[in-house]
This record gives structure tokens, sequence and C-alpha cells, in this order.
């Protein structure tokens, strides 16, 4: 996994926050658009992209975008 | 794997009933302005549901779906042999509410009556254990009854669930017929360790109803729930039904090698849209042999795929047998695939009660 290609994947879920706002340091449940809906395209996208199925504590217990790759790289 | 191949039963005839008041999602006091229940509305796909009034439960619903079925079939009461009750929002904690069915639908003494405690994937659960029971020969008509009052045990407050969530009670008449009926066949799955991803914690014995678990808390910002609230945890939900049905609906395509151009309905339990379309095209099944009711009718559980069927497919239904797929999935975790043929089947109007 690389983790560019999986921000830019991340950012990619969003409609109205600019790509430039990711990185890996993101706190992305801060963000405005972040939402219950925003979590589960996420969800499905890991699963498109990466064919693991993440639960909801990997998004709760994960503060930024990097965490998340990180717990997912444990799954694959 | 578990799987099973019923013969000598099909489907004779559907009905369904709704309570009359409706929910628009739009205008649900729950959201902070009307863009933000459109979002909702978009992702999901569900714009309205309808609701039980205080005091209706979904035996109410039932006995006018199956009387109209009856009616619309020529059968008299006394003619049911089996009568199967899928239903989760029970009468009372004792008996069971199939029961007290018998009586009110004046069912013979002899009938054989139980209640089945699924979620969304009883329906097909149903069929297989009804069916099961009926393709021995002896019980010649059943009614498989899907029923669930989800606004009844969901708290009006929880913002995760409400927009979601609809009542409705299904009907579904089966006749033994060596000579008309074609083989249905099934595939099971469950996962218990995901118990906790759609539950109600309290009221069951593990978790008895104590004064606290009466008591609304604001358990995160904007949703209240007592504890004997049904919790849908959307994040875990959304993770398993994007891979466990799926990958079902390959294992009974595989076991049963069925040729999936030659399927004329998907018929899915009506989660949300995001959901179902992303099974839809994982099995790589037209979207114009996928009927929705969901945006109608919401996510109404085990009566989802049956809704489908009654307020979708009737003229497609009433011909030619028609070659179908369905898959409940949900509450369990628990879910089950099958295969089935379906025509000259007889479908009530969809009563609202």
């Amino acid at each position: 996994m690389n983790i560019q290609e999986f921000i830019d994947n991340f950012a990619a879920q969003f409609d109205d926050t600019d790509a430039e706002v990711f990185n890996a340091d993101t706190k992305f449940k801060q963000l405005d658009e972040w939402s219950s809906l925003a979590a589960l395209s996420i969800i499905a996208m890991v699963d498109d992209e990466y064919d693991v199925i993440i639960k909801g504590n990997d998004i709760i217990e994960s503060d930024t975008i990097q965490d998340l790759f990180e717990r997912i790289e444990k799954k694959r | 794997m578990s799987q099973l191949t019923i013969d000598k039963v099909r489907i004779a005839g559907m009905s369904a009933c709704v309570p009359a008041t409706v929910e628009d999602n739009r205008t649900l006091p729950i959201y902070k302005d009307e863009n933000e229940a459109l979002k909702v509305i978009a992702s999901t796909g569900i714009k309205r549901h309808h609701k039980v009034d205080a005091g209706v439960t979904a035996s109410d619903l039932t006995v006018n779906a199956v009387e109209s079925i009856l009616h619309d079939l020529g059968w008299e009461p006394q003619d049911v042999d089996c009568f199967a009750y899928v239903c989760t929002s029970r009468d009372y904690i004792a008996p069971q509410t199939a029961c007290v069915l018998q009586d009110r639908l004046k069912l013979r003494s002899d009938c054989c009556v139980f209640d089945l405690p699924f979620g969304c994937s009883g329906w097909v659960y149903g069929m297989s254990i009804v069916g099961s029971m009926m393709s021995h020969g002896t019980l010649k008509r059943g009614i498989l009854v899907a029923a669930e009052t989800n606004t009844q045990n969901r708290n009006p407050r929880d913002t995760t669930v409400r927009p979601l969530f609809g009542d409705a009670a299904t009907a579904t008449a089966l006749v033994f017929d060596s000579e008309n009926a074609r083989p249905m066949n099934f595939m099971y799955g469950v996962d218990g360790s995901g118990f906790d991803a759609v539950w109600a914690p309290y009221g069951g014995m593990r978790n008895p109803v104590t004064a606290e678990a009466l008591e609304e808390k604001e358990v995160s910002p904007g949703v209240y729930r007592r504890g004997i609230d049904m919790i849908v945890n959307g994040m875990d939900v959304f993770g398993f039904a994007i891979k466990q049905p799926p990958r079902s609906i390959k294992e009974l395509i595989e076991t049963f090698s069925i040729d999936v151009e030659t399927v004329d309905l998907l018929l899915l339990h009506q989660a949300n849209k995001f959901i179902d379309e992303k099974i839809r095209k994982s099995i790589k099944v037209p979207a114009e042999k996928t009927p929705y009711c969901l945006e109608e009718y919401g996510n109404v559980t085990s009566a989802s795929i049956p809704l489908t069927m009654v307020s979708r497919c009737r003229e497609q239904l009433a011909g030619e047998p028609k070659h179908c797929i369905a898959c409940g999935f949900g509450v369990g975790l628990a879910w089950a695939s099958m295969e089935f043929y379906a025509g000259d089947v007889i479908i009530s109007d969809v009563i609202i009660y």
C-alpha cells in the first residue's frame, strides 16, 4: 500500500473539500464535510481498492488518515 | 456450506399492508435544513416511510394482509395447514404472536403455527422453513407472514435510524404442487460475532428491563436512546452488507450452477440504495431487473423482499414463471440467499390501514 495513493483515494470521497487539504496528518473527522455518509464512502472505497472491510471502530479510533492507513495495512 | 433444495412447493399469492401515516424524510425535524435531508435521501434512496400510530401492532397489519390474500385466492381460513409469523416486534413477551393470530384469523385449531423471530433475512429463512415442511406433502396450504413495526422499537429521536426504517406486514401464500412447482434453492450464513451491530441491549434475559433502561439518554450529539431501543451501528452494518450478501449470492450461483443471464429478478433486502446498488453491481445484474420499493417504504426488515414483489412486480409475477434470486441480510448478523421461480402469482393491492 502506498500512502499517497491512499490519501488520493480518501480525498476522492469528498465533493466540497479541496484535495489539497488532505495529507497523512489530516484529522479527517474534524473536516466540515465529514459525516456518517462520508464514513460509509470510505468503508466502500477501502473495500473496492484494498479488499479490506474496516469496522466502525477503525474509523472511530483513527484520528489521522495515517492512523487509518496503518489499520488497513494490518488487515491485509 | 449449508445448502438446501426444496421441491413441490410454489408461491400462490402475496399481499401487503402498511399503516396510513407517512413520514416524509425531507421534513423530519432531525435535520438542520432541507439540504441535509436531501443529501441523506440521495445516498440512501429512502424518501419516506409508513409508520404505525400508537396502539397498532405488526399483528394488526398482518390480519389485513392475510385476510386480503385469503380472499383474493378464494381460500377459507380453515384451508390453511401451516402459518408462520416472521417478526421481532411481537405483541407480548409470551405467548407467541402466531397463537394469538390463529384465533384472530380463525385458522383451524390443528393448524401448525409458530413464530420465527428473524429480522432482515427472515423472508428467505421463512421460505426455506415453511417450504421445507410443506414439501413433505401433507401440509398443502401455508401462509408465511413477514412483518415488522420498526418505528416501535427504535427511538424517534435517534437520527441514525429514523429516516431509514418503516413498518409493514406481508403475507406469502404457499401451496404444495407436485406438478407445477420448480425446485427452490437456498444458502445460509451467519456471523454471531456481529450480534451487537444491530441489537436492543435491554429487555431480554441477559439485561432485564430496569428503571435505568427506560431513561432516554443522549448517546452522541443529537442521538437519543433508551436501553430498550434498537441500536444500528451503521458503519459495521455497512461493512457487513457490502461483503457478505454478494459473497452469499455468488455462492448460490456457483453451487446451483445458475446462469445469471437467465435471472429475471434480483430481489434484495431493501437496506438502502447505496448498499443494494453495490450488491447488484457485484453480481452484474442490470438495474431494470432489480426492483426497489425503499424510496416509498424505507427498510421494513423481513417484509422488504415480499413488499417489493407485491408493490413492484405484480404484473411480471402474474404471468409465466420468472427466474428469481433473493437475498436477505441484517440483524444477527444473519443472511440467506435463494433461487426460485414465481409465476401465476395472485397479488393483492397494497392495503393502507
